[in-house]
């Protein structure tokens, strides 16, 4: 690697300026000399569950996020590009719903399926099918369904229908990428730096960088849901329960700002009493595909030209898949 | 974001993740069934930002051997450049680091300065309490023998609200909780039960009969007494009762939540 070392730097970086290492010992300094300031102001209580929950986000994402970068690490490095070209059909119109149902295979939540469909992507897998898998693995993975199945042990129904209404929404969405999406409003992750690197350094920068990438934007996320769930009134919601087309929509967008883990949001949803069944299915269905957390990593990973077309479409197609499901199966 | 800063920002997001895993910590923030992801979440993290460090401290060296070869040849050439170059190294390959990654900042902060403390009454007030219906026609099982059993509240509530207080019917019983105030004046003993992090908290609440003084609000304390009627039953949102014998201020539990 220290051939690389030679590349010239682009030319508008010429010159010095303050290094971003010296920025970094600033900032923690900074941070370790307001700490009294910090403390004081955190002891308001809605500034400190506001930090709680962002800190429970980013806490608890971060195994997660971690299996994901390892995992696309791994694919980058020791699956070659041939075998998925093998494992799935030719027509992308077929490969969308055989990489949907594919979405099985890894038992992680949505931080864990963002880079991996950004590695499967940079392996050549057709973008629609790598996001027919990307929007399926969080909510039709076994552990989710199992949840699922405890969380409503009165109506096990519940986990049929989410399987049901995720992989339909999966689908119809890598569908919806492969007859309207161009290809310009998605950023597929590149892998070129990586040419002639061993497999193992091409496995750890890839998680390296993965997992930076997603990082920060992880944290937008955790910030932006934490300060709505401290903000936002829960008696808004309670307002809308017993309105059976605003239920729907409204816990669909419940589901979007609490940013919940896919593996934890059935019990969530099973403590939603008051709402129908099928408002508590539109929660399962969008919150693993569509929340602000989500967003956040799909925008840094895919570009904000494509988050913000393929969020609010998923959002939509979620909940009209749901809302169908839900007056069929539930 | 250069290279080197992004290998520290790995390396101090892994031991950040690594602190409160070893302390009780984390317990304020996720259920502690994490924590081995945790440990090896933030090993993984610490070992891949050291060999990125390396990495970069390599390419300064060959950098500098290469500056020092060219100097012999040109002397006094543009020294900041040479020193440009040699942190720029990862940035000339097409996969520059997002600004957004210095956000990470914020959780290594956080969680070596000032670590948020658990969610309490703050969290607990703003929530309807909901004890969550058990399985139609599972009954709940008969409470462990002893003088006074200590239960979960949430356990208490559900026999409670679901089995109309059945199994509960004449034993006493020992509830820890923190006080949280009630809408109407007064004070529920209140806990609250993760199932991943303390972002999807759900609240149980128990109204306290005949405790005397209102404890403080978030104070812990341990009540021990026996069910009343009361309250209502077969609802997700009840809140039931407990006649109170006597009530001890407590230290908060190392785990806050059920």
């Amino acid at each position: 690697m220290t051939t690389q070392a030679s590349t010239p730097a682009p030319s508008q970086e010429k010159g010095w300026r303050p290094g971003a290492v010296e920025a970094l010992v600033v900032v923690l300094l900074v941070l370790l000399i307001g700490q009294r300031w910090l403390t004081e102001l955190f002891s308001s209580p809605a500034w400190s569950a506001g930090a709680t929950i962002f800190v429970s986000i980013v806490v608890q994402a971060t195994p997660f996020l971690v299996l994901g970068v390892v995992l696309s690490g791994l694919i980058a490095a020791y699956v070659p590009p041939e075998f998925f070209a093998r494992a799935l059909p030719k027509n992308p119109a077929l490969a969308v719903p055989v990489a949907g149902v594919a979405g099985v295979c890894i038992p992680g939540c949505e931080c864990a399926s963002v880079p991996v469909a950004g590695g499967l992507m940079a392996r050549g897998v057709a973008p629609a099918a790598a996001l027919a898998f990307l929007l399926s693995s969080p909510a039709i993975n076994p552990v989710v369904i199992v949840s699922t199945f405890v969380a409503f042990p009165n109506n096990h129904v519940m986990a049929l229908a989410r399987f049901v209404a995720s992989l339909l929404t999966a689908v119809v969405m890598g569908w919806l990428w492969l007859r309207f999406g161009r290809g310009e409003w998605l950023k597929v992750p590149s892998r070129d730096h990586l040419v002639g690197a061993t497999s193992f350094e091409t496995f750890r920068r890839t998680a390296s960088h993965d997992f930076l990438h997603a990082g920060g934007f992880l944290v937008i996320g955790g910030l932006t849901s934490a300060v709505l769930n401290v903000v936002v009134p829960p008696s808004w919601l309670q307002a809308v329960a017993d309105r059976p087309v605003i239920s729907v929509v409204a816990l669909a967008g419940l589901a979007v700002v609490l940013s919940i883990c896919s593996e934890a949001d059935a019990f969530v949803a099973a403590s939603l009493g008051q709402f129908s069944l099928t408002a508590r299915l539109a929660f399962l269905v969008v919150g693993p595909m569509v929340d602000i957390k989500l967003f956040a990593l799909q925008a840094g990973t895919f570009g904000r030209a494509f988050a913000s077309r393929f969020a609010p479409t998923t959002f939509v197609v979620g909940v009209v898949v749901a809302s169908v499901v839900g007056m069929w199966l539930l | 974001m250069t290279r080197d800063v992004g290998s520290a920002l790995l390396v101090l997001v892994g031991a950040a993740i690594l602190r409160i895993a070893t302390a009780d910590t984390y317990l304020r923030y996720v259920k502690a069934s994490m924590r081995p992801w945790l440990l090896v979440a933030g090993a993984i993290l610490v070992v891949l930002g050291l060999l990125a460090l390396l990495d970069v401290w390599r390419s300064v060296r060959a950098e500098a051997r290469a500056h020092r070869a060219a100097g012999e040849r040109a002397a006094g050439d543009d020294e900041d450049h040479a020193h440009d170059d040699a942190f720029d190294d990862g940035h000339g390959h097409g996969s520059r680091l997002p600004k957004a990654a210095w956000l990470l900042v914020l959780p290594v902060a956080a969680l070596f300065v000032v670590p948020p403390p658990a969610l309490g009454a703050f969290t607990a007030e703003r929530q309807q309490a909901t004890t969550v219906a058990p399985a139609v026609g599972a009954q709940p099982p008969p409470l462990p023998s002893g003088a006074v059993v200590p239960l979960p509240l949430n356990d208490y509530a559900s026999r409670a609200v679901w089995d109309a207080g059945r199994t509960l019917e004449g034993r006493t019983v020992s509830l820890t909780g923190f006080a949280s105030a009630a809408p109407g004046g007064g004070w529920y003993l209140t806990r609250l039960a993760l199932t991943c992090c303390a972002a999807d908290a759900t609240v149980t609440k128990i109204t306290v009969k005949g405790a005397g003084a209102q404890p403080a609000t978030n104070a812990w304390v341990t009540v021990v007494g026996h069910w009343v009627p009361g309250g209502g039953t077969n609802s997700e949102t009840a809140i039931p009762w407990i006649q109170a014998q006597s009530m001890t201020p407590q230290p908060a539990p190392k785990d806050p939540y059920e």
